[in-house]
């Protein structure tokens, strides 16, 4: 087996490995009309068009032979994959899917996805499979594509609720990476463990589905919500995962595989203390806003009595004068989620302005504004708020 | 497959009710849709297969011409992960299957694919024949429409900031789409339904689903699997939760913007993820076949639903069901025909994954 490197360009071969050979003369090969000449059949690699992915060539076929190939338009793959077979290992029957490609001076094998870097793929040629046959042996070959010189760097950078206290019925929380990580079933890398470093099973809810943010940077981790959910079958039987007062940590395994398959750097651990159940609502009344003066670019301060969910708060508060576009600028979020900040992009002016905010704002107990997550028997039903709250305030 | 639509036809839903089209400009079609994630999948009762592109925020409604079907029906296949894999020119442990869906007149089965890790994952449709032939669907001359998922209001700068849309579960009933789906961020649980074919001016309706729980305290919860129940002024959905309540609510009462609760009438115990949901007949009466994380396969006699009171009493599990000690590891569940169901089963702990035709229990 040889390592391919990767071409840079159409026409530059890094190598061409040639395993069988046998004379084939010019006559029989056909190459009295116009097109390359018989040769010796080599298997490499090339480029494929803008992308970079890499294809297979095979060389040392005559122009006749590449106008029969062509002429012959096999619609059968079978057919095809009797000619040139790629495959993962020598005794794989099941062919890499993709299209065989004549042109002027190769037959090409285009994969439908692009091969894996470090994965050694085998190549069949077979002479005799060719409209016109020759009598030769088959051609193999071995290809392997180099891999990125990478170790293990990606880390965890940080885990929100960024608190010392969460509360003992917390719904989720996030894990944020360095780079992006592998779609792997993450939750079996975390684990939430006491003060004696013991795991609490079935604390985390495993297999939820895909909840990575776009990049790859970012996961939710929920907590059971059978447990944390009061009246529950498994919140009766075995009680919340975390108790008010105690002391515990969640834990990441460094053996998570990054998006390029490499473990993490490190270890990551966060201790936190449970504290008490947060079951109400959310209620912009209990907000305090600091306005600032016209004419600063100075930031809008939002105050909450209890932190709020971190990635809600990135996109669920903005600025806008009365039924007019959201205001560009910079927020933040600052004193461990119990508090949001906006600085405009341009000075503020002595006007009315509001404070948006969509309702579907949680905490990290999933408590909304308006509507508890959990609705007690007997609580008269209010109907749903819209879908946009407001807080008006004046800059002077 | 995540939804039998084979009640489809017969359903008299309500939920057109919710949204009246303004204008019936239908959405061209095109060709090669570029998908660029897959799952999950369900078929309409005309073979329309729908797939939903998370990350894209999309649902796919494809036209797989002659590739809908290869030969007639669906054998079993051990070791489908390795076929696959092999085909898609990597390894089994770089293959996740994301559902399975038979489609209603080939019974071909189609299995959507996630190829690789990280940014560089791409999806793939895979069909299996009666033959047992594993064969890469493409996309590349396939005809399309779309839809894209709605969006929450923007209010921020930072626009939809790390928020994700996942679908978990889809049927056509009685000409919409219905989407069940959850955030990365906000805990809702909302179905979401559309029109179809689609058309330029309906973007869908949600309605927001609580279910009363063993303390009779309402909350919130994702719809993971759901299935249409009952016909005309019966007609249901019938929902299955995380730690496992099985909700039933009436379609009529799917109102747009309107808070609709349910009636929980059974549950499946702790720590347990529904996976799929399939309606069958055997024997004169009707079942329920559900394919869970930890329960395995239950089989749950459908008779029952019509006298079970909701759930009040603090109790482990609920209503009159029988696990299926015979169809070890199933992660996805789909109806074959009357006879037999079709499942992609893992035996045992990292083995191999096979595709199993079996009879109905």
């Amino acid at each position: 087996m040889v390592a391919l490197s990767r071409p840079r360009s159409n026409v530059a071969w890094v190598l061409f490995l040639v395993i069988g050979f046998s004379a084939v003369a010019c006559a029989a090969a056909g190459c009295s009309r116009s097109g390359p000449a018989a040769g010796p059949i080599s298997i490499g690699t090339a480029p494929k068009g803008a992308s970079g992915d890499t294809l297979i060539e095979v060389r040392g076929l005559s122009g006749s032979e590449l106008r029969s190939l062509d002429k012959a338009n096999w619609d059968n793959q079978a057919t095809w994959e009797s000619l040139l077979h790629v495959s993962i290992g020598d005794n794989q029957p099941v062919a890499v899917a993709g299209r065989h490609v004549v042109t002027a001076t190769t037959l090409e094998f285009v994969p439908s996805f692009p091969f894996d870097p470090g994965r050694t793929y085998t190549v069949r040629f077979d002479p005799a499979q060719l409209p016109t046959p020759r009598n030769e042996t088959v051609v193999t070959a071995h290809v392997r594509l180099p891999v990125p010189n990478r170790g293990p760097a990606t880390e965890v950078t940080a885990i929100f609720p960024s608190g010392d206290v969460w509360p003992e019925n917390m719904l989720r929380f996030y894990v944020h990476f360095s780079a992006p990580m592998s779609r792997t079933q993450g939750v079996k890398f975390i684990q939430l463990v006491d003060s004696a470093g013991k795991e609490i099973p079935d604390a985390i809810l495993a297999a939820y589905a895909d909840l990575w943010n776009d990049d790859g940077t970012r996961l939710t981790v929920f907590f059971d919500p059978g447990r944390v959910k009061r009246g529950v079958g498994p919140n009766v039987a075995m009680g919340r995962a975390m108790v008010q007062g105690k002391r515990y940590a969640i834990r990441i395994d460094p053996a998570w595989p990054d998006g390029y398959g490499q473990p993490l750097a490190s270890g990551f651990r966060r201790e936190f203390t449970a504290g008490a159940a947060a079951y109400d609502a959310i209620d912009l009344k209990d907000w305090r806003i600091s306005i600032p003066k016209a004419g600063s670019t100075d930031p809008l301060q939002v105050r909450f009595p209890a932190p709020l969910d971190h990635a809600l708060l990135d996109r669920a508060i903005g600025v806008r004068k009365p039924g007019i576009q959201i205001l560009a600028g910079r927020t933040a979020t600052v004193d461990h989620e119990k508090s949001w900040t906006f600085t405009p992009a341009t000075p503020w002016v002595a006007d009315t302005y509001e404070l948006a905010v969509l309702t579907l704002l949680e905490d990290p107990a999933g408590n909304k504004v308006g509507q508890p997550f959990e609705v007690l028997p007997n609580t008269p039903r209010e109907p749903p708020p819209p879908e946009v709250a407001t807080i008006p305030f004046q800059v002077k | 497959m995540r939804t039998s639509l084979k009640l489809a036809a017969v359903l008299a839903v309500v939920l057109a009710a919710a949204s009246t089209p303004t204008a019936t400009r239908l959405v061209p079609t095109a060709v090669a849709p570029s998908l660029s994630s897959i799952g999950p999948l369900a078929f309409g009762p005309t073979g329309v297969l729908y797939a939903a592109d998370r990350n894209a925020a999309t649902i796919f409604a494809l036209d797989l011409g002659a590739q809908a079907s290869g030969a007639a029906g669906t054998a079993s296949v051990a070791k489908l992960d390795e076929q696959i894999a092999a085909m898609l020119g990597t390894t089994p442990a770089d293959i996740t299957v994301v559902d399975l869906a038979v489609h209603p007149t080939s019974h071909n089965s189609f299995i959507a694919v996630t190829r690789g890790q990280g940014a560089d994952a791409k999806p793939a449709l895979v069909r299996v024949d009666g033959a047992g032939k594993v064969s890469l669907v493409s996309f590349d001359t396939m005809t399309f429409t779309s839809v894209a998922l709605p969006n929450p209001a923007a209010v921020s700068p930072n626009g939809r900031g790390g928020r994700t849309q996942s679908v978990t579960d889809m049927a056509l009933m009685d000409g919409r789409l219905v989407v069940a789906g959850l955030s990365n961020e906000e805990f809702a649980s909302k179905l979401w339904s559309v029109a179809y074919p689609f058309t330029t001016a309906d973007r869908g309706t949600s309605v927001e689903i609580y279910h009363g729980n063993h303390g009779a305290i309402e909350t919130r919860s994702p719809v993971m699997t759901f299935l249409p129940y009952g016909a005309g002024a019966q007609a249901q959905v019938i929902a299955a939760y995380t730690c496992t309540p099985l909700v039933r609510f009436q379609l009529g009462a799917l109102k747009a913007g309107e808070k609709v609760v349910g009636h929980t009438m059974m549950d499946l115990g702790a720590g347990n993820q529904p996976i799929d949901m399939l309606r069958y007949s055997k024997g004169g009466q009707d079942f329920l076949l559900m394919a869970n994380s930890r329960h395995g396969i239950v089989k749950v006699p459908t008779a029952q639903f019509a006298t079970l009171p909701a759930i009040t009493a603090k109790v482990d599990t609920a209503g009159a069901f029988e696990k299926v000690a015979s169809m070890p590891g199933v992660v996805q569940l789909d109806l074959l025909d009357a006879q037999r169901s079709v499942s992609i089963a893992q035996a045992q702990p990292n083995g191999p994954r096979d595709l199993n035709v079996t009879a109905l229990p």
